[in-house]
C-alpha cells in the first residue's frame, strides 16, 4: 500500500492544483506506477483534502476489483503507462487550456519560460470525452512525444517521472494559456524576440 | 553519411584478414550504435564458452548515428566485449577526439578478432587500413605511445593500451586521445591478449544531417538548455566532475575508507573547489563539447595531465583515506600512463589497505599511507608482489586472502563514488546494473541528490524501481547514440529524438528512444543469463545491506535492497528470478535471438 513519503506527495500536490484553480473540487485525477502496479487517486475524492483512503492500487495490466473504486479516467492512465515511459500523471481542468483548446489544434507558447520548458502542446479532439478508449488512445499516442497534451474542450494530461514533474507542466501550461489569452485581448500585435521561433511550430 | 555509414571494418588479427561488410540497417535501427550496437554484435559473436582473455573474445568499437554530427557532446564512442574482471557483458564508452575521428573513416564499427603473433597496431586512414608491426611499442606507456604514434587532435587519433593491458591486469583500460579512457570491466586486459598495442584513425568524411535546418534549430536550443543549466554552464566548466564531492559528503554517501563509513573529513581537499584553488592550469573540453569539464592540472613537482575527475579523487582519497591532494593527481596522471581504471585501481588499494589493517595480508600498509600509493599502482600495472593479486582486482584479492566480504564489488566490479547506504535508488543501480557496479547505467545522483528532474526522498525505497528502470533506459539510450550523460542533466530524450530524425531522416519520438533502452538493457540481461548470471548475483556486498551507517547525516541506514528488488522486477516485466519473461521479449523484439 501507499507508504507515507509517496502519500504526502500527492496530497501536497492535489492541495496545489485545487488551490491554483487547476480543476475544481472533484474533477481531474493522477496517479503514480509502482512496480507492476498503479496508485490512483479514487473516483470522487476531493483534490485539496487527500487522505490516506481516497487511493487505489490497481494492476497496470490485467483485471482487478481495484477499477470499481478508480478514477473514471484509469483507463487513460493505463494506456499512457502501457505506451510511454512516464510514471507518473496528472490530469487537470485548467480554464483557460481549455479556453484556448476550443479553437486551436495546438496551442504555442509566445513567452519565454513556456517555449523554454512546452515549446508546443498539441490538442486532441475525442468524440466521447471522458474515460473511452479512443480518449486512452489518442491521448496517450500523442503522449510519447510531448509531456503534455490538451483533450479539446476537456482537459490536460501531463507524463512525468515524479508527480511534481507532471505538476509543473500543468502549472507552466497555464501560465503559458494565460500569457497568449491576455495578449490576444490586448489586442496589439507581437514584436517576436526568439531566434527560430517559426521552428517551434514543427516541435 | 546521414548518421550511419552503413560499413563495419572487420578485423582477424589471426589471420591478418580485413574485411569491409554492410551494417545490417535493421539493427542499427533497433538498437542505434555505440553500447546498443555493440550488445547486439557480442551477442552473435561470443557465447559462454568463450574466455575473456582467449583469441575468440572480440572487441568491439561502435560510434552512434549522431556521432561526429556535432550536434553538442558528440563525440562519445563505445567498446563492447566479454569482460575478463566480471565474466559480464563488457561496455565502457569515452569522449575526446577518437570517436568523431573513426566515424569520419567512413566505418560504424570496427570489430577486431583472434590474437596477433607478435604485437601489431592497427592504422585506418583515407588510403586504407593496415595492421603494422608494433614490436617498438611494446612496454611504453600510453603517453609515449600517444605521441610516438603521432597524436594529432583534429586530424590523427591514437587509441592505445599502457603497460596495464600488456600484462593483462583484469582492471585496464583503453586509453585514447592520451588521457580518455574506456576503463570499466579490463578491456585494456581484452586489447593486450591479442597483442594489439594501438588504433590509429584518420578520416576525411563527414555525418551531415538529413534535415540541415532542423538540425541547426535543435542546436540552438540545446545550447541553450546548456546555458540555462547551473550544472552545464556553471558548476561542471568551474570546478570539473568533482564539483560533487563536497555535495555528496555532506549528505554523508561519500564512501570513505572502504566503505567503513559515509563521510570523509579531508573531503574539502580533495574536492573541485580544491581543485580549482590548487592545481588548475586550464579547462579543456572534448569535440564538439561546449561543457568543458576537463581539467588540465599541473603538481608541485611539475607533473602535468589532465584530472583527477571525482571519481578518481575519491578513489584515492576518500576511499584510501587520503587527502593529500597532489599525492592523488599524480596518481591518477600514473593511471593514465599505465593505463588503468582509476575507480577499480582506487578500490583495489582501498581494500588491500583494509585487509593489511586486519593483518590478513602481510604488507607494510594502512588507511591514509599516501607514501605507499604511487608504487601499488605501478606493481598493479607490472604485476609485481603484491601487485600480481590486486591485478587481478578487489575481489579476487580479498577472496584470496579469506575475506571476499571486503571487496566492495557487484558482479566482481568495483563500487563508484556513492554509498547506497544514503542513497537507496543507488544501490538498486549497483546491484542490478549489467556490467557489474555501476553509477554510469542509471545514475540517481540527479534525483537523489542534485534534484534533477525532481528531488526525490533518499531513503525512500517505494516507487524507485521505476525511476531506476527508466534512468537505466535513458542512460543505455545515451551510450547508443552516443552523447555525453552530462548533456542529459541539461537536456532531455525528446531532444535527443529530433536530433536523430534530424541527422538520419527517419522519424524518433522520446518513447522510441527509451524503448530502444529497455531493448538495450534486456539484451544485456540476457547475455548475463546466458553467461550463468542469477538473481543472486543482484545483489550488493554484506557490509552495506547489514552494517548500518555509523554516524553523519545518513546514521542508522543500510541498504534496503530486497523491497526495490522485488519492485524492479515486476516493473520490467520479469519474472521473480529476474528472467524477462516471454512476452516482454516479444514486445521489445528479442524473441527471436538464437
Amino acid at each position: 500500500m501507499i507508504d507515507q513519503s509517496l502519500y504526502e506527495e500527492f496530497r501536497d500536490i492535489g492541495r496545489d492544483i485545487f488551490v491554483t484553480g487547476l480543476t475544481s473540487s472533484h474533477g481531474g485525477n493522477m496517479s503514480v506506477r509502482v512496480g507492476d502496479k498503479i496508485i490512483i487517486k479514487r473516483r470522487g475524492a476531493q483534490f485539496g483534502r487527500l487522505k490516506r483512503t481516497d487511493f487505489v492500487e490497481t494492476s497496470f495490466r490485467g483485471k482487478d476489483s481495484g477499477i470499481i473504486r478508480a478514477s473514471t479516467e484509469l483507463i487513460v492512465h493505463r494506456a499512457i503507462y502501457e505506451k510511454t515511459s512516464a510514471l507518473a500523471v496528472v490530469h487537470a481542468h485548467p480554464r483557460t487550456a481549455i479556453v484556448l483548446s476550443l479553437s486551436r489544434d495546438e496551442i504555442i507558447p509566445i513567452d519565454n519560460e513556456g517555449s523554454y520548458l512546452l515549446r508546443k502542446i498539441p490538442v486532441v479532439t475525442v468524440e466521447m470525452a471522458s474515460g473511452s478508449k479512443e480518449m486512452a488512445e489518442k491521448v496517450s499516442e500523442a503522449l510519447r512525444g510531448y509531456k503534455i497534451v490538451m483533450q479539446r474542450g476537456h482537459g490536460c494530461f501531463a507524463i512525468g517521472q515524479t508527480l511534481e514533474e507532471a505538476y509543473h507542466w500543468v502549472s507552466a501550461l497555464e501560465e503559458v494559456c494565460d500569457i497568449i489569452l491576455e495578449h490576444k485581448l490586448m489586442g496589439e500585435p507581437l514584436i517576436e524576440y526568439r531566434k527560430h521561433s517559426e521552428s517551434y511550430k514543427n516541435w | 553519411m546521414q548518421g550511419w555509414a552503413g560499413k563495419i571494418l572487420d578485423i582477424d588479427l589471426s589471420s591478418g584478414s580485413i574485411q569491409t561488410v554492410p551494417l545490417d540497417m535493421e539493427m542499427a535501427r533497433l538498437f542505434l550504435g555505440g553500447r546498443g550496437l555493440g550488445a547486439r554484435l557480442l551477442w552473435d559473436l561470443v557465447g559462454p564458452e568463450v574466455e575473456p582473455l582467449s583469441p575468440e573474445n572480440v572487441l568491439i568499437f561502435t560510434t552512434g548515428p549522431i556521432t561526429a554530427s556535432a550536434s553538442q557532446t558528440s563525440n562519445r564512442f563505445n567498446v563492447s566485449s566479454k569482460s575478463p574482471l566480471t565474466g559480464t557483458i563488457l561496455h565502457a564508452n569515452s569522449g575526446g577526439w577518437w570517436g568523431m575521428q573513426f566515424k569520419r573513416t567512413g566505418y560504424d564499427v570496427l570489430i577486431v578478432r583472434g590474437k596477433a603473433e607478435t604485437p601489431v597496431m592497427i592504422e585506418i586512414t583515407p588510403e586504407g587500413t593496415a595492421v603494422k608491426d608494433a614490436s617498438h611499442l611494446w612496454g611504453k606507456t600510453v603517453f609515449e605511445t600517444t605521441e610516438a604514434l603521432g597524436q594529432s587532435r583534429n586530424k590523427r587519433n591514437v587509441l592505445c593500451i599502457g603497460p596495464a593491458g600488456e600484462n593483462l591486469v583484469r582492471i585496464a583500460a583503453i586509453m585514447n586521445d592520451k588521457e580518455r579512457s574506456l576503463a570499466r570491466g579490463g578491456p585494456g586486459a581484452v586489447m593486450g591478449s591479442k597483442n594489439l598495442k594501438a588504433i590509429v584513425v584518420e578520416g576525411k568524411e563527414k555525418n551531415e544531417p538529413e534535415d540541415k535546418e532542423q538540425f541547426k534549430f535543435l542546436s540552438y536550443e540545446t545550447g541553450k538548455l546548456l546555458k540555462a543549466s547551473p550544472l552545464t554552464s556553471q558548476a561542471l566548466p568551474e570546478f570539473g566532475t568533482a564539483v560533487v564531492m563536497n555535495v555528496v559528503n555532506e549528505i554523508g554517501a561519500l564512501p570513505t575508507r572502504n566503505f567503513q563509513q559515509s563521510q570523509f573529513e579531508g573531503a574539502d581537499d580533495i574536492s573541485g573547489e580544491a581543485i580549482t584553488d590548487n592545481i588548475l592550469v586550464k579547462k579543456q573540453a572534448c569535440w564538439a563539447c561546449p561543457i568543458a569539464c576537463t581539467r588540465i592540472t599541473k603538481t608541485t613537482s611539475g607533473k602535468e595531465g589532465e584530472g583527477p575527475e571525482f571519481e578518481s579523487s575519491w578513489a584515492f582519497g576518500a576511499q584510501c583515506g587520503i587527502d593529500d591532494l597532489e599525492v592523488i593527481t599524480e596518481a591518477n596522471y600514473l593511471c593514465n600512463d599505465l593505463g588503468l581504471d582509476t575507480i577499480s585501481m582506487g578500490n583495489t588499494v582501498g581494500c588491500a589497505m583494509e585487509l593489511a589493517e586486519k593483518g590478513l595480508v602481510d604488507a607494510d600498509l594502512g588507511f591514509g599511507r599516501a607514501d605507499r600509493l604511487h608504487d601499488l599502482i605501478r606493481d598493479t600495472a607490472y604485476r609485481r608482489g603484491l601487485g600480481d593479486e590486486m591485478a587481478e582486482g578487489s575481489y579476487r584479492l580479498a577472496a584470496k586472502y579469506g575475506a571476499p566480504e571486503l571487496s566492495m564489488t557487484v558482479k566482481k566490479l568495483e563500487l563508484p563514488a556513492y554509498d547506497p547506504r544514503g542513497m537507496q535508488g543507488q544501490g538498486l543501480v549497483y546491484a542490478t546494473s549489467n556490467r557489474g557496479a555501476c553509477h554510469e547505467t542509471g545514475n540517481m545522483l540527479g534525483p537523489e541528490v542534485l534534484a534533477l528532474p525532481r528531488l526525490l526522498d533518499r531513503f525512500a525505497t517505494q516507487g524507485k524501481a521505476g525511476i531506476v528502470s527508466v534512468h537505466q533506459h535513458s542512460a543505455a539510450v545515451i551510450d547508443s547514440l552516443v552523447y555525453c550523460k552530462f548533456a542529459n542533466m541539461a537536456v532531455a530524450e525528446e531532444f535527443f529524438a529530433r536530433v536523430l530524425t534530424a541527422v538520419t531522416g527517419i522519424p524518433y519520438t522520446a518513447d522510441d528512444l527509451m524503448i530502444v533502452g529497455e531493448r538495450v538493457w534486456t539484451l544485456e540481461r540476457l547475455y548475463n543469463l546466458r553467461e550463468g548470471f542469477t538473481q543472486a548475483d543482484d545483489t550488493l556486498p554484506d557490509r552495506l545491506l547489514n552494517e548500518p551507517v555509523s554516524d553523519g547525516p545518513s546514521k542508522g541506514h543500510t541498504a534496503r535492497l530486497a523491497p526495490m528488488l522485488e519492485e524492479y522486477y515486476a516493473f520490467r516485466g520479469w519474472d521473480k528470478n529476474g528472467v524477462p519473461k516471454p512476452e516482454k521479449l516479444r514486445e521489445l523484439g528479442l524473441d527471436n535471438l538464437k
